[in-house]
């Protein structure tokens, strides 16, 4: 973790300092995920959820000096989208009522334990696997680096280890110790959730 | 009883792959958060310059030198003026929104415009060119010749401008370079609009190139279809751009400089009558201030003063002398 926030200053260093590629990385590694983040709390409105995105990315990149890497970089950035989305909501642009995620359930770690369960027809089981979708997806942006799609890589695209080396530019034993740590980072954040 | 990973293994299988944002989402926050970047980075540049200047003027006293150098101080190398605005307008500089001043305000990397309500105001760039911004419609300097269309319709005019002048417009849906034109470019969130007055326009789009045409109409949709339709030079969608004209200071200047002028902001073309009409355009010059007054008003006025007319016949700007003026009914 002090090596991921270690590497977050420092790409916040070349950002400040103008630098394009700095740019261009932190996007293409925050924007889809930042995406998913918002439209979870803006349920069936992809239009506000990418307007939130983009004054997500503003604000910060605004207040990008002030960033003193106490926490990794994509959790400062979601920090900002929260308070986004809160002034979204406050300001009644549209009226999407109260939302409650997963993590804020009494009963979650029961609905994550039911996913090992055989599937059900049941509509109420069917919303539950829905949460647990959105926090699987979520869990997995917020893994550092690029833990997350190993994972989906592996579980997902069923890919071998060495395939998976291939696109990490790694060696086998490298990205094997690299999806352990994966696995170990999911579990950890699943498990603090609840 | 499943092991650690068989559950990690079996949560994210049956989550199955993460849902990839809309391609127009990303791109036009791209655009927004590559103009925030752009201007945050400037910023940063001027304050550091000026920390450095203060700094190496402390060093000078300090050791009592006169130096011949002089630290770097200089402002922002200038983009553009504001040239005219019409209604509400805003600029921003570093976050804030403030109104726009018709006072030939000087635009630097980073500043952004737009146009609120019915407001429309017009650029000067610093290569000779003319933009023009329509209601509803954003904008942000990033270098020399160089936009960001965020949303809403612009209009350039390159045709004044030396000839290896060249304006690109990026718009979160594709990215606009002039070949020595007039062209309207509108975007909508993934929908793009390009029209075509006079000259070319190469257009970038997702890895793909096309190029318009003097006198075409293309619109792409958000899911990739592509439209062309015909609009003449003088169509009355083109009049908003006329509105909102600068015009350039004519005190002292031959008719014939503003005819010339008035004939390419309608999309007009010019015929004198003769060669005796064309030639007395050239001697007789121009005094006053018109500058408020759109192109046809602007010529009316100035032409009243003068043993000159004009008139529209099709899409041509007639000029004649008032003793050949048919007479009245």
């Amino acid at each position: 973790m002090a090596e991921l926030v270690h590497e977050d200053r420092a790409l916040a260093r070349r950002i400040l300092a103008g630098d394009e590629e700095a740019f261009s990385e932190l996007f293409e590694r925050f924007f889809p995920r930042l995406y998913r983040f918002a439209l979870a709390r803006m349920p069936g409105d992809p239009e506000a959820a990418r307007d939130i995105v983009q004054q997500t990315f503003c604000r910060a990149i605004e207040r990008l000096d002030s960033y003193r890497g106490e926490a990794a970089l994509y959790t400062w950035f979601c920090q900002i989208c929260r308070h986004a989305v809160a002034d979204h909501h406050r300001r009644g642009d549209r009226g999407t009522g109260k939302l409650v995620l997963l993590e804020d359930l009494p009963d979650a770690r029961a609905v994550l334990e039911s996913m090992a369960a055989p599937a059900s027809d049941e509509p109420e089981h069917g919303v539950q696997r829905e949460q647990v979708h959105r926090v699987v997806a979520a869990v997995l942006d917020a893994l550092p680096g690029r833990y997350g799609e190993a994972l989906e890589w592996k579980y997902v695209d069923g890919l071998s280890v060495r395939e998976i080396a291939g696109r990490l530019s790694l060696g086998e034993k490298a990205a094997e110790s690299l999806l352990t740590r994966a696995r170990e980072s999911f579990r950890t954040a699943i498990a603090g959730m609840l | 009883m499943k092991t650690e990973t068989d559950i990690v293994e079996s949560l994210i299988r049956s989550a199955g792959r993460r849902v990839d944002p809309p391609e127009d989402a990303r791109q036009r926050v791209f655009v927004a958060a590559h103009a925030a970047f752009r201007e945050k980075a400037a910023r940063r540049r001027e304050r550091l310059r000026g920390l450095w200047a203060g700094a190496a003027a402390v060093l000078v006293v300090a050791v009592a030198v006169v130096a011949r150098w002089s630290p770097s101080a200089s402002p922002q190398a200038e983009l553009g003026r504001l040239a005219r605005v019409l209604g509400e307008a805003e600029v921003a500089e570093g976050g804030q929104w403030r109104p726009a001043a018709d006072a030939r305000e000087p635009l630097v990397a980073g500043i952004r415009v737009r146009t609120l309500g019915g407001g429309r105001l017009a650029l000067a760039l610093a290569g000779g060119e003319s933009v023009r911004l329509a209601p509803e419609t954003e904008v942000m300097l990033d270098g020399p010749g160089r936009l960001y269309l965020q949303h809403g319709t612009i209009y350039v005019d390159s045709g004044a401008a030396p000839s290896s002048a060249r304006v690109e417009v990026v718009t979160p849906a594709g990215t606009a370079r002039d070949v020595g034109t007039q062209f309207e470019l509108r975007v909508a969130g993934a929908a793009l609009r390009l029209r075509v007055r006079e000259g070319l326009v190469a257009l970038d789009r997702g890895g793909e190139s096309l190029t318009g045409r003097a006198g075409e109409e293309v619109s792409f949709d958000s899911l990739g279809g592509v439209a062309r339709a015909a609009i003449a030079a003088d169509d009355a969608q083109w009049r908003w751009v006329e509105g909102v004209a600068p015009m350039p200071d004519m005190d002292g200047k031959p008719a014939a400089t503003l005819i010339a002028w008035v004939a390419r902001e309608t999309g007009r073309r010019l015929h004198y009558e003769s060669p005796l009409v064309e030639s007395r355009a050239l001697e007789v010059i121009l005094h006053g201030d018109i500058r408020h007054l759109a192109p046809m008003e602007a010529l009316e006025a100035f032409l009243a003063t003068t043993d000159l007319m004009a008139e529209v016949r099709g899409d041509t700007l007639v000029v004649m002398s008032r003793s050949s003026e048919p007479p009245g009914p």
